[in-house]
């Protein structure tokens, strides 16, 4: 180092290490500081008038400082220079600030000696960053250096430019950065160092390397003899690579044969052997650079590579010295990723891991690539197997998680399997990381075939696992259990044999899990033994609370299972209503409140499934309950006294306490879980992606519930939904929410608590009790006939409606309806009492109507009620309608209406008022399809590209319309504008086709254009053929639809109540485009809108 | 010790009961002489902090009174904070039992003494003393009662009393700085200090410390007394006068150099300038003593000495 005879350095060092305490320190530091401020302004007060003189003037304002610069520091000798700059970064390196003599460092660069240079160049990179102004005084300096001959120079100046490597220096030294490199004049140090500062430059500024003219002299320089040399441009090409693999194929084939070179050990000089390895270091870069190019095409090519990582699979083997297995197992890692990942022939980048293990040696382990055949891959297998049989830690450790990564490959399961038992050793083994490694291995290769031996495992290995583990292997084997159970019962034994002996780490949603399942599958017929499971699920519970010391998890799942299902075996020795209760109550005293809470249900549950009641019984469980009303936990308190009301009212609590309906199918909370927890260890991905997978047939056991009759989950949670929400609910919102479902028929049972959460089980349940009956009753009668039997028919209300009403509406409402249809406003209703009218605005697929209750009358309108019943697809909210309208007064109620999807139904306002006599109207509100419309115009230009683009059904639909109402071209023309289609004359050649063009909008579709084709038959005015198209299916037919109607005239006489098919209904031939048919046979709300 | 509680911590006391000698030979010629001392007089005695049986050939008593002086002025000239801590510490070398009686101009003592004799206060400054303590050995009743303080005092040095002034305070020095940024490498630094007590009174040690920027690379100095240096590492001028004699007014101007540095350029924040100093029989507060007499059984005569001084406390003025 320089360091030796600078006197004045080494003495300021000793002394700031001879400082007893910081504060001294602080103030040596200071004055030392000033000294040094003191001999820079020296010199400059000095020289600078001097230089001021004859300092040429320069176009170059940067150079021509730094010329300043150099020039004032002359005052200075060079070892003065070097030792305050050195002092200076050494107080710098103690932490302290220092905001200057950055010029002085910069201008030593340009120093014509060696050790000036090398200070200015250390200072100025650790003082500068990269965003610094005075950088750039640095980089004509730096440049000199880098172009200039003397490669020690060349050195320093790359070295500072790659640990620099700002925008400037990338800028306006890339390039010959870049020369340099290519350059066969300068010793292979010079360019390592060339093409490492490159890469560091590329990382800042990807813009920098050229892609075009690089690609290349990329390639030209793999074909470097020099290995050091090529190490450094492999590093590059690792980085260009992984940024953009497509320009650098030419740079695969040279790829390879580095490889071969290697391997076979060709042309290796003695310093880059390691242990006889030639360039380990070389052949993972080099493999890591081919698992950025997909699978390569070249047979010679593939067929070396193969070759190459064949020689590699069959030279690694454990020896005893460990450097040469890091070195080995690192080539060979290396070469298993390049394998896999191409056998998945899938661009996994970024896949590579680098993990410290205990003998602090850095083993760069990858996932793999090539599609290598199967020989290959078992070949790869057995050497890991072999590896896990070792007994060095690190190389077990090394060995099963590469295996687990094997695993994301298809097809080597099998071969893995083979190993199974060894990997079931190493779940014993002494260090906790192999255990883990070995589980999740387990648990990544588990299947149908050894689930039950492997869960056993687990369940065997839980006793003895370590605390720290015992979650996630409790967590892991009820997956597994739950995934690939062979029977349902198994699955029953494992989880409840897992919570017995893991206890305190099986978390909720384990049992959650269970109840769950239990819950979802009385009827199963490939139960074993014949025998349903949930009686099986409550004989296996009783037996456990038999144990003497059991969990309290073990507590709540079974008191949960026998009070849902200890009737089932009430015939049983040792189980009768009363032995359970005693046997569960025994457990009382020890267990958490949340536990008490659920052993309260259950005992309510017994008390209802007692028949005949025991009176006995009953006042033990009533005495508990009233016991419990004063516990200080509100839940529990809350449940007590629910159920002891409850209890007394009898009838009602066999209801309440029915059994739990079946529970909403979805994903497993525990596989969530495990991914989420998987997520959070950063561990790599093949367990989860094999998790990803599986979770479809995670839940095939539960799929395979019979359909007969018994309507699907989901439908049926639907059903309860309104009876979980509050009781004082309005009625009609309720006949709304399920007259908008799927479903045909409502439900007259009892309705019984639908939990669609497992969690919920602990809400009490006397809240969600009220029977959904009741709730329906309470509807008005004109609701109960016109709601409940189907979904569909909110159009059919408004006629059959009209007839009952004793007050005649003036004129007629169907016409004032298609009148507004046209138009934004007018009369929607009018009879002698009142006039409804309607004024509208539309903004995409948002509108706002404003209601007009005018009273025609001298005496005010009582009990007046305005509800809308909006179809699933619009999303209306209708602000207060006042009680009583005032006489002769008008009222105005805004109604917001949002679109949601394309869709015909109409929304209905039911109004009724009293004046002497209760009317009740029903109304169709003039928010339809084509208020969303808006009118474009579309050249040709535009119009057949998205023509074209939108290419048969189901997003263009062609129907021939028959039973038109006759009308010439330029009616239709009108009635198309009329409705916001803008038709487009001109576009089509035959003048009597019709072009028409709209934009529709919806909060789903966002803004779609539809485009519309008619084409008529100038000889039968009565038919013609319709063609639509947009982007959305939906969307498509229902424009169709709405146009079919518009267009179809339908006598008004013809108002039957009985819908006839509207194939039938003109008397035409069978319709020739079958493939309406369908959708309109299955769309009944479609046919009576063709009716109206 | 009473059940265990200790009864009495002065130490004086205790010092006497340990004793720290060494093992005895049982042949020494001379018998443990040493009497033991009285405990249960020295405990229930009402004079706890005097031994008994004190003898000085010369019988003397050292009173000093020791100010310091808080300051902080504005750069205008304005006093925005200014008290004085003062002690009154004595050092008595008096036989027997004496009791001694000490007189002040402070305001109360002198009221009092005006009214008991019926006649009208001197002309002349009275001092009226905030937060007053005294030492123990202070009769308490006999403060409340006749305003004097007497004393029996403990044998050496001790702290009389202690007490605070925030009115009327006589400011030993007035500073006026001028401070100049030229430009953004120059600054012009100009610092008169008068002093304000009497012509014959003068300070020593003074001390004054002017602040300036960090990045000061290079000073020049022109003082018209003392001498005056650069201070890296407090950062600041340090000018150093040893004898300041009073009613005089010298003044340093110096001119500072900075170096430009890279750091942003954020306005200094002038720190104010710092003085320390000592003047000699002055008291800030104008604090006399007006008599100290000493009244003994055996009626030997003693010798009195009294020195005033203040000091700087933290003496600062802004800039």
């Amino acid at each position: 180092m320089a360091l030796s005879g600078m006197r004045g350095l080494s003495v300021f060092i000793s002394d700031i290490r001879n400082c007893p305490n910081k504060e001294q320190e602080r103030l040596r530091v200071d004055k030392e500081l000033g000294n040094i401020r003191t001999r820079f302004k020296n010199e400059k007060v000095h020289v600078v008038p001097t230089l001021r003189r004859n300092a040429p003037i320069k176009d170059d304002k940067d150079e021509d400082l730094l010329h300043l610069l150099i020039v004032g520091l002359e005052g200075l000798t060079p070892y003065e220079k070097k030792k305050y700059v050195w002092k200076m970064l050494y107080i710098y390196m103690l932490g302290y600030d220092v905001d200057f003599g950055h010029m002085e460092a910069v201008s030593l660069i340009s120093a014509p000696k060696y050790p000036e240079k090398q200070v200015g160049y250390i200072v100025t990179s650790c003082l500068l960053n990269e965003n610094h102004d005075f950088l750039r005084l640095a980089i004509n300096a730096v440049r000199n250096d880098i172009i200039g001959r003397n490669e020690t120079f060349q050195c320093l100046a790359l070295t500072l430019v790659g640990n620099i490597g700002g925008r400037d220096f990338a800028e306006s030294l890339a390039l010959d950065v870049q020369k340099l490199l290519i350059s066969s004049s300068c010793r292979p140090l010079v360019r390592k160092k060339a093409a490492l500062c490159l890469l560091r430059l590329f990382r800042k500024n990807p813009d920098v390397v050229n892609v075009d003219g690089w690609s290349d002299r990329m390639a030209q320089l793999l074909d470097e003899r020099d290995l050091g040399v090529l190490t450094s441009s492999m590093s590059l090409l690792v980085a260009l690579v992984s940024n953009d693999h497509d320009s650098y194929w030419s740079c695969l084939p040279k790829c390879v044969k580095i490889l071969e070179r290697l391997a076979r050990n060709q042309d290796v000089p003695q310093e880059y052997t390691y242990y006889g390895i030639p360039s380990p270091w070389l052949q993972v870069k080099t493999m890591r650079a081919l698992q950025y190019f997909p699978t390569i095409e070249d047979p010679n090519t593939r067929r070396s590579l193969f070759e190459v990582l064949q020689r590699i699979l069959m030279g690694t083997d454990v020896v005893k010295n460990v450097n040469k297995n890091n070195a080995s197992h690192a080539v060979l890692f290396e070469a298993l990723a390049l394998k896999s990942v191409s056998h998945g022939n899938q661009y996994v980048p970024g896949l590579a891991f680098i993990f410290f293990d205990r003998g602090n040696q850095y083993v760069p382990s990858l996932v793999m690539h090539l599609d290598a055949e199967k020989e290959m891959m078992s070949q790869c297998v057995a050497l890991l197997g072999k590896f896990i049989a070792v007994r060095e830690p690190n190389i077990r450790y090394l060995g099963l998680e590469n295996m687990s990564r094997m695993l994301m490959v298809t097809d080597v399961l099998d071969i893995i399997k083979r190993h199974q038992a060894q990997i079931i050793t190493s779940l014993k083994d002494p260090d906790i990381s192999i255990r883990r490694r070995a589980l999740d291995l387990l648990y990544g290769m588990c299947d149908v075939s050894n689930a039950k031996d492997i869960v056993e495992e687990l369940l065997q290995y839980l006793s003895t696992a370590d605390f720290a583990m015992r979650e996630e292997l409790a967590l892991k084997a009820a997956i597994l259990a739950e995934k690939f159970a062979p029977d349902l019962s198994w699955y029953v034994d494992v989880i409840l044999q897992l919570i017995d002996k893991a206890g305190d780490f099986v978390s909720d949603d384990i049992w959650f899990r269970v109840v769950q399942f239990v819950t979802n599958n009385e009827d199963l017929q490939f139960v074993t033994n014949n025998e349903d499971l949930q009686p099986y699920a409550a004989v296996k519970a009783r037996e456990y609370l038999d144990k003497p010391a059991i969990h309290e998890t073990v507590v709540k799942v079974s008191a949960y299972i026998l009070g849902e299902y200890s009737h089932l075996l009430a015939r049983r020795p040792g189980c009768s209503p009363k032995e359970i209760f005693s046997i569960i109550h025994e457990k009382l005293p020890t267990v958490s409140t949340s536990t008490i809470a659920i052993l309260l249900s259950t005992y309510a549950k017994i008390l209802m499934h007692t028949q005949p009641p025991d009176l006995e019984l009953q006042n033990q469980i009533w005495a508990i309950f009233s016991k419990y009303e004063g516990c200080i936990d509100v839940e529990i308190q809350q449940r007590a006294v629910e159920y002891f009301a409850l209890s007394r009212k009898g009838a009602a609590l066999s209801d309440i306490l029915a059994e739990m309906p079946k529970f909403p199918e979805r994903q497993s909370a525990l596989i969530k879980k495990a991914e989420d927890t998987e997520a959070d260890a950063a561990e790599q991905s093949a367990i989860k992606l094999r998790a990803q997978q599986q979770t479809s047939n995670a839940l095939v056991v539960t799929d395979q519930r019979p359909a007969n009759g018994t309507p699907p989950v989901t439908q049926l949670s639907l059903v309860k939904m309104p009876s979980m929400s509050n009781v004082d609910h309005n009625p009609a919102e309720q006949g709304v929410s399920q007259a908008n479902g799927t479903l045909s028929v409502v439900d007259p049972q009892p309705s019984r608590p639908s939990d669609d959460n497992i969690g919920d089980l602990l809400v009490p349940l006397a809240i969600e009790g009220p029977p959904g009956s009741a709730t329906l009753s309470g509807h008005s009668p004109v609701f109960g006939f016109g709601g409940a039997p189907n979904a569909e028919d909110a159009l059919a209300i408004a006629p059959v409606e009209e007839q009952t009403n004793t007050v005649q509406p003036i004129g007629n409402i169907a016409e004032r309806f298609h009148a507004l249809c046209l138009k934004d406003s007018g009369v929607l209703y009018e009879d002698p009492y009142i006039q409804i009218g309607i004024k509208a605005e539309w903004r995409v697929h948002q509108g706002r109507l404003v209601l007009f209750l005018g009273n025609k009358n001298t005496a005010p309108l009582v009990s007046v009620q305005a509800l809308i019943l909006p179809p699933s697809h619009l999303k209306m909210e209708l602000s207060l309608v006042p009680e009583t309208i005032p006489p002769r007064a008008q009222v105005q109620c805004p109604l917001e209406v949002v679109n949601l999807r394309p869709s015909r139904d109409v929304a209905v306002l039911d109004f009724s008022y009293k004046f002497g006599t209760n009317v009740n109207v029903k109304l169709r509100l003039p928010a339809i399809l084509n208020k969303f419309f808006q009118p474009i115009t579309v050249s040709a230009e535009e119009f057949f590209p998205q023509w074209r683009s939108l290419s048969g059904p189901p997003l263009k639909l062609q129907e021939v319309v028959r039973g038109v109402r006759s009308m010439s071209l330029v009616e239709m023309a009108n009635l198309f504008n009329s409705f916001r289609l803008m038709v487009c004359p001109g576009l089509d050649p035959n003048t009597n086709n019709l072009i028409a063009s709209t934009t529709f909008y919806s909060e789903s579709t966002r803004a779609m254009l539809c485009l519309v084709r008619i084409e008529t038959d100038p000889a039968d005015r009565t038919q013609l053929r319709m063609t639509v198209a947009s982007g959305d299916p939906t969307l498509t037919f229902e424009l169709k639809e709405f146009i079919k109607e518009q267009l179809i005239s339908i006598p008004t006489a013809s108002r039957a109540p009985s819908p006839v098919s509207l194939q039938a209904q003109p008397a035409e031939p069978p319709q020739p485009l079958p493939t309406s048919s369908p959708a309109a046979l299955s769309d009944p709300g479609a046919m009576l809108a063709g009716l109206l | 010790m009473d059940f265990g509680y200790p009864q009495n911590l002065s130490p004086e006391i205790l010092k006497l009961y340990i004793t720290q000698e060494g093992v005895r030979s049982p042949f020494s010629s001379k018998p443990a002489d040493k009497p033991v001392p009285n405990a249960t007089l020295q405990v229930t005695g009402a004079v706890g902090w005097r031994r008994e049986g004190l003898v000085y050939k010369k019988n003397e008593v050292f009173l000093d009174i020791v100010e310091s002086v808080n300051l902080l002025m504005s750069s205008k000239g304005s006093v925005l904070r200014c008290d004085v801590t003062g002690k009154v510490l004595m050092k008595c070398f008096l036989s027997g039992m004496p009791d001694l009686k000490l007189g002040l101009n402070d305001k109360i003592g002198l009221e009092k003494e005006s009214q008991l004799k019926s006649r009208p206060a001197k002309s002349g400054k009275t001092i009226e003393l905030d937060d007053v303590t005294f030492h123990q050995c202070v009769n308490l009743t006999r403060f409340n009662a006749e305003k004097t303080v007497s004393f029996v005092p403990p044998d050496g040095e001790f702290e009389l009393m202690k007490y605070r002034i925030t009115e009327g305070v006589n400011l030993p020095f007035r500073v006026l700085p001028t401070i100049k940024e030229l430009g953004r490498t120059r600054m012009e630094v100009n610092v008169k200090v008068k002093s304000v007590f009497g012509a014959k009174m003068f300070a020593l040690g003074v001390v004054v410390k002017i602040p300036v920027p960090k990045q000061t690379a290079k000073t020049s100095f022109q003082v018209t007394s003392g001498r005056a240096k650069y201070n890296a590492s407090i950062d600041c001028l340090v000018w150093k006068i040893r004898k300041f004699p009073g009613q005089t007014e010298p003044t340093l101007s110096a001119e500072v150099e900075l170096i430009s540095t890279i750091a942003e350029k954020k306005s200094w924040t002038r720190p104010p300038i710092q003085m320390e100093f000592q003047v000699p029989m002055f008291t800030a507060s104008g604090l006399r003593v007006r008599f100290l007499k000493v009244w003994e059984k055996s009626g030997y005569n003693t010798v009195e000495w009294v020195r005033y001084i203040t000091k700087a406390g933290s003496y600062e003025i802004r800039c």
